[in-house]
């Protein structure tokens, strides 16, 4: 079920806020895992079983762990058990083909392999799963005594899907007790209209732009429409999977949870640095807490830094998927970082403001273009077309999707830095009162949602680009 | 007591483990695709029919009556009864992305109720086999058939996974 689909925004989501309001404190969580499980069902009948098995698998993990706390060799050996066996099966499911394709292609044999379809969400839960054996086996947390909580916690459905990921000791309170108000409530349903705008109004019709445009072989596109082309992919992943963010925050919050956000305007970044602090903030924070610093992070010599950067990397880009232009993508980020963190980072602080925009954002395009691209050739057949080794400088293709969609990119520029927002806050501030001011606001978020309806029902099918991942 | 405990979480973790591999199993068997080309599974399939009463169509004829553009696939082969009274077809589709399995699945549902209210009472055996139409989603395949014969269609398809 998808968070913009009218079934969940009319029938699942008014009857889950319902019920879970309506019953005692001491049930909600009951509520909340039945309803996350029948969430997930909707979409995935079959893996839910998966999933179920998976929640059972790693809390008596957990419990075997915390059992050797005074056993450090056995805990080890415990913990490598939990941690491989949860890395065998997500790499089942979303790298055996791809391996077999690579052995396949590299030593010219014909492997025939029976493939299966990836189960939604099973990178982000798998990482949560993760998260909670390894903060166990690091004393962070204590091993969850009750199971449902723990299944809430895998399965919790505003976060389910598509993150973002939560770290179990980020949580662990709050599955015991968490405060749901009216404040929360509405500061809630803002965040998720916020994010369900975003999706309907800007992702999809960015999405259809780059769609058009990818289409078109990259070599017959001039350089005008490659560029409209990149923009028009890197407005549609922020606004896509900023707006899902949003909207789990935001449902979070109506629940009475407190997630942390997942982005944080990332294309106003100055560097590729910050532009990783601003971006999937759950994942990167994942990485660096569970496999840089166990690694050494940065208190090492040069050499060890660098290779641990170029690990988290690469893994990063084959977290996103089995393909090599998800690896040469992690792999683009880790050089970049590395030469930010080594060669240019100090002389790029000294340059102007503008200039370090400029050339983030480039970086950053490119990047998106290794990201969206099905194979490396027509990664470098798009790159060369942004230079005008396409079909020459400009076309009349490009002046079209410009003049027609001016409005859309002037939308997605406004919104992709806090401008957008803060208009909003001072056209309800125009207001004097407490009482005006939150009818003021309830008035301005109705027309956003209504706006965004009318969209979602006029559209095709238009899932979150990042359920594939 | 406490080590009986302990005992029991271990030993559990193990069987979960066994579960999920039996699992795994089941669906390898019961659920996957392959990665043999759509051309060769499209050929395994055509043979069980009986080239006489189905008819290969084009692109066209998919986007007309299951709304799908088959350039959005990497393989489609649609077949159907050249006879107007006939309520059997056979469409193959190999996708690109798993997203696109439900838009799918949810197009072949639309064209089902079409066709039942094509025939209604008119041609109430045609309905019927409308009724028994198959559906399967093996990996990247999905396959739908509506024929008197859609069982030994579906069987030539699952074997040519």
């Amino acid at each position: 079920m998808l968070f913009s689909s009218i079934t969940f925004l009319f029938m699942f989501l008014p009857v889950v806020l319902a019920v879970y309001y309506i019953v005692p404190y001491k049930i909600k969580n009951i509520v909340l895992l039945l309803a996350s499980l029948f969430f997930y069902a909707w979409g995935e009948p079959v893996y839910v079983i998966l999933m179920i098995l998976s929640i059972l698998f790693n809390y008596f993990c957990g419990r075997d762990i915390h059992s050797y706390a005074e056993d450090p060799q056995r805990a080890k050996l415990s913990v490598a058990f939990a941690v491989v066996m949860n890395l065998l099966i997500l790499g089942f499911f979303k790298y055996y083909g791809f391996l077999l394709e690579t052995v396949n292609a590299v030593f010219s044999t014909d492997f025939s392999y029976r493939e299966l379809p990836l189960p939604i969400g099973i990178s982000f839960y798998t990482f949560q799963a993760l998260s909670y054996i390894l903060d166990i086996y690091r004393k962070k947390a204590e091993p969850q005594k009750n199971i449902l909580y723990f299944a809430l916690y895998i399965s919790m459905f505003p976060q389910l899907i598509a993150g973002p990921i939560i770290r179990y000791a980020d949580i662990e309170d709050q599955l015991r007790r968490r405060r749901i108000n009216m404040t929360k409530i509405g500061q809630g349903a803002m965040l998720f209209i916020t994010g369900l705008a975003k999706k309907a109004v800007i992702a999809n019709t960015a999405g259809a732009v780059f769609e058009g445009i990818s289409e078109s072989p990259a070599g017959s596109l001039s350089a005008l429409t490659a560029w409209i082309g990149v923009f028009s992919y890197a407005f549609q992943i922020y606004y896509d999977f900023s707006g899902y963010s949003d909207m789990a925050l935001g449902l979070g919050k109506m629940f009475g949870f407190e997630f942390q956000k997942n982005f944080d305007y990332p294309y106003v970044s100055k560097s590729v640095t910050e532009f990783w602090r601003r971006w999937h903030i759950s994942l990167s924070s994942w990485f660096r807490e569970y496999v840089y610093i166990p690694l050494g992070g940065n208190r090492c010599s040069v050499s060890r830094n660098i290779f641990n950067l170029m690990v988290v990397w690469t893994l990063t880009g084959m977290w996103h998927g089995a393909a090599w232009n998800f690896v040469a993508w992690g792999v683009y980020y880790g050089v970049i970082l590395v030469m930010e963190k080594y060669v240019w980072g100090a002389s790029l602080d000294e340059m102007p403001a503008a200039v370090r925009h400029i050339y983030t954002g480039v970086i950053v395009l490119v990047g998106w273009v290794f990201f969206f691209s099905p194979s490396l050739g027509y990664s470098l057949r798009y790159l060369l077309a942004m230079i005008g080794g396409g079909a020459g400088i400009a076309d009349a293709h490009g002046v079209f999707l410009l003049y027609t969609h001016w409005l859309l990119y002037l939308l997605a520029v406004a919104g992709a830095s806090s401008f957008g927002i803060r208009v909003i806050r001072s056209v309800i501030r125009m207001f004097r009162g407490r009482a005006v001011r939150t009818a003021a606001a309830s008035v301005i978020y109705m027309g956003i949602f209504l706006t965004a309806v009318a969209f979602l029902v006029t559209d095709t099918f238009n899932p979150f680009l990042y359920f594939r991942f | 007591m406490k080590e009986t405990r302990i005992s029991v979480d271990r030993v559990m973790k193990y069987i979960i483990l066994g579960l999920i591999i039996a699992f795994v199993v089941v669906l390898m068997v019961f659920m996957s695709g392959s990665n043999r080309p759509f051309e060769e599974v499209q050929s395994e399939v055509e043979k069980s029919f009986d080239a006489s009463e189905m008819k290969e169509q084009d692109s066209a004829a998919i986007k007309r009556n299951f709304g799908l553009n088959a350039a959005d696939y990497a393989g489609t082969a649609y077949y159907s009864a050249e006879s107007t009274i006939s309520a059997s077809e056979v469409l193959l589709i190999r996708i690109k992305s798993d997203d696109q399995i439900k838009e799918i699945t949810d197009a072949i549902d639309k064209r089902i109720e079409s066709r039942k209210n094509d025939f209604g009472d008119y041609l109430p055996e045609q309905a019927g086999l409308l009724d028994n139409a198959k559906q399967s989603v093996r990996g990247a395949y999905v396959f739908y058939a509506v024929s008197p014969d859609a069982d030994a269609y579906l069987k030539a398809f699952n074997s040519s996974l």
